[in-house]
C-alpha cells in the first residue's frame, strides 16, 4: 500500500532522514518508536507531503507521489493525518469541523455529510458534543474529534503523529482506546508514539528509528521482548549509562568515583547500590591495573530503569584478557568481593575484543 | 582517610574515618608500621567513622595483623558496621579477627 524507497530529508545541512526503506501493507498497523529528534514525525510528514523529501521515492498503491504529474490532492484524500496539537478549526463547531472536508473536497451532500459526521462522533463517544466548539472540549475530547474528522474523509491510511503527547495523562487512555478500535476494524495506520505499551498492543509491526534510519524493525514481540540491536535494547529497557576510558595504571580513582556518584544520584539509586557499585569498580580497576600500561579499558555502567538492574561492562582490545582468572594475584580478596557483589559474570573474547560483564545483585 | 590515635594504658586506640581504599591504604599501612616498629604491640582499631573499605583496605588490616603476630602483639576491632561490615562478611574477615561492639569492649578483650 505504501512503499518507501531510500527516502531522505535534509533541512539545510541537517540530515533528519538518512535512508529509509520500508513498506506498509494494507490493514497493517505500524508503530514508529525511537528517541526524540530521530526523524519519526518527519517521516510521516514526508508521506503526507507536508515536507518535501530530499531524495528517494514514495509509492501509494503503486503511484509515485513525488512525481510532478501526480495529483497530490487526490493522494491526500487516501491518506489523512492526526496531529499531536489537534489542529481543529476553533471558529467551527465540532460537527462543522467534521463536515467541512467532505462537503468542500469530496462534494458530499450536506445532510449526508452531517449524518456521517454524527455516526463518527458516536464512534469516538462524542455525539453529544456535536454543537460544541473546540475550546469547550478537553484535550482528550479534541483529539477524538480530530480522529473523527480524519475518518470523515474516509481515508485508506491514517497517519498518527504522537496523538497523545499533548494530552494530560488522564486523557491518554480515551484517545488510545479509539485508535485501538480503529486498528481492530482493519484500518491501515502508521503511528508515531512514545506510548510503548500501546505500541506493543496495537501494532503488527514496530519500526525503531534512530539517527534518521530504521535501525531495527520487527513484530512487537521481537522489538519489546527481545530486541536484537544495542540501541534498541537501550531504548526499550530505558538504559542510562555512564562510560569512561582508563588508559594508565595511574588513573584518578576519586575523580571516577565522583562521576559514578553523580550518575547514581541522577538515577536516584539507593545508597547500598551506589556503595556496591563503587566497590565493584574499585576492585575491578585493581585487577586491571597490572595490564593498564599496555591495554586501554573502557568501563561502562548501565542502569535499566525498566528492570532496575545495574550492569558493569569492561571492554579491552587485544589478546584474550580476563583479569578474574589471572594467576598473578597476590590474594583473592578482590575476587571474593567481586563474586559477592555480582549476580552473574560473563567473559567473551571475540574479534580481538574482550568483554567482561557483571550484573549487580 | 582520617586516622587518629590515643593511648589507653598500653593499648593504642586507632580511630579511622572516611575511606580505606586503594588510595589511602598505603598511608594506613605506613602509619601502622611506624607504630609497631616504635614498640607498640597492642591495638584497638575503631571503625565507627569508616564509611568505605575495599580489598586494598583489608590488605592493610591483614598486614597489621601479620606485623603484630611477628612481635607477639594483638589487635581487636571495634564498631564494625554498615558497608564495612558487609565487606567483612563478603571476604570472610569477620572470622579472621577479634571484633567487639565498642572500644570499651575491645579494650576489655585485650586486657
Amino acid at each position: 500500500m505504501i512503499k518507501i524507497e531510500r527516502l531522505s530529508k535534509k533541512f539545510d545541512d541537517l540530515v533528519v532522514l538518512a535512508d529509509i526503506t520500508t513498506e506498509i501493507k494494507k490493514g497493517e498497523v505500524v508503530s514508529i518508536i525511537g528517541p526524540s529528534g530521530t526523524g519519526k514525525s518527519t517521516l510521516l510528514r514526508c508521506l503526507n507531503l507536508l515536507e518535501k523529501p530530499s531524495g528517494g521515492a514514495i509509492y501509494i498503491d503503486g503511484v509515485d507521489i513525488l512525481d510532478k504529474k501526480t495529483n497530490v490532492a487526490k493522494i491526500r484524500q487516501k491518506m489523512n493525518m492526526v496531529f499531536q496539537s489537534f489542529n481543529l478549526f476553533s471558529h467551527l463547531s465540532v460537527l462543522e469541523n467534521l463536515t467541512l472536508g467532505p462537503i468542500k473536497l469530496k462534494k458530499m451532500d450536506v445532510l449526508a455529510a452531517q449524518a456521517k459526521a454524527m455516526e463518527l462522533l458516536r464512534l469516538v463517544g462524542l455525539a453529544e458534543k456535536a454543537h460544541s466548539y473546540p475550546d469547550e472540549l478537553s484535550g482528550g475530547q479534541k483529539q477524538r474529534v480530530a480522529i473523527a474528522r480524519c475518518l470523515a474523509m474516509e481515508p485508506e491510511i491514517i497517519l498518527f503523529d504522537e496523538p497523545t503527547s499533548a494530552l494530560d495523562p488522564t486523557m491518554v487512555s480515551e484517545v488510545l482506546s479509539v485508535i485501538r478500535r480503529l486498528a481492530r476494524e482493519g484500518l491501515t495506520m502508521a503511528i508515531v508514539t512514545h506510548e510503548m505499551d500501546f505500541a506493543r498492543d496495537v501494532s503488527n509491526r514496530v519500526l525503531y528509528m534512530d539517527d534518521g534510519l530504521i535501525y531495527e524493525q520487527g513484530p512487537p514481540e521481537q522489538i519489546f521482548e527481545n530486541p536484537q540491536k544495542e540501541k534498541t535494547k537501550a531504548f526499550i529497557n530505558r538504559i542510562r549509562s555512564y562510560g569512561c576510558r582508563v588508559s594508565s595504571p595511574d588513573f584518578d580513582l576519586y575523580a571516577m568515583n565522583a562521576e559514578i556518584e553523580a550518575f547514581c544520584d541522577k538515577q536516584i539509586l539507593p545508597k547500598s547500590s551506589r556503595d556496591h557499585l563503587l566497590l565493584l569498580v574499585e576492585e575491578l580497576l585493581q585487577l586491571y591495573t597490572p595490564y593498564l600500561s599496555t591495554t586501554t579499558l573502557d568501563l561502562t555502567i548501565a542502569y535499566s530503569e525498566k528492570s532496575e538492574r545495574l550492569e558493569v561492562v569492561c571492554e579491552s582490545e587485544g589478546k584474550e584478557l580476563n583479569p578474574l582468572v589471572g594467576d598473578g594475584l597476590d590474594d583473592d580478596l578482590g575476587l571474593m568481593i567481586i563474586r559477592n557483589l555480582a549476580e552473574s559474570i560473563t567473559h567473551q573474547w571475540r574479534d580481538g575484543k574482550n568483554r567482561l560483564e557483571f550484573l549487580l545483585k | 582517610m582520617d586516622l587518629q590515635t590515643r593511648t589507653e594504658g598500653d593499648v593504642i586506640v586507632v580511630t579511622i574515618g572516611g575511606r580505606l581504599d586503594a588510595v589511602t591504604a598505603p598511608e594506613y599501612e605506613q602509619r601502622i608500621r611506624e607504630m609497631i616498629d616504635g614498640g607498640n604491640s597492642r591495638f584497638v582499631v575503631d571503625f565507627e567513622q569508616l564509611d568505605y573499605i575495599s580489598s586494598a583496605g583489608l590488605r592493610g588490616l591483614l598486614l597489621m595483623a601479620k606485623l603484630l603476630n611477628a612481635k607477639g602483639g594483638r589487635v581487636c576491632f571495634a564498631n564494625i558496621q554498615g558497608n564495612v561490615q558487609s565487606v567483612f562478611d563478603m571476604s570472610g574477615f569477620n572470622t579472621l579477627f577479634k571484633m567487639e561492639n565498642s572500644v570499651a569492649e575491645a579494650l576489655a578483650a585485650l586486657a
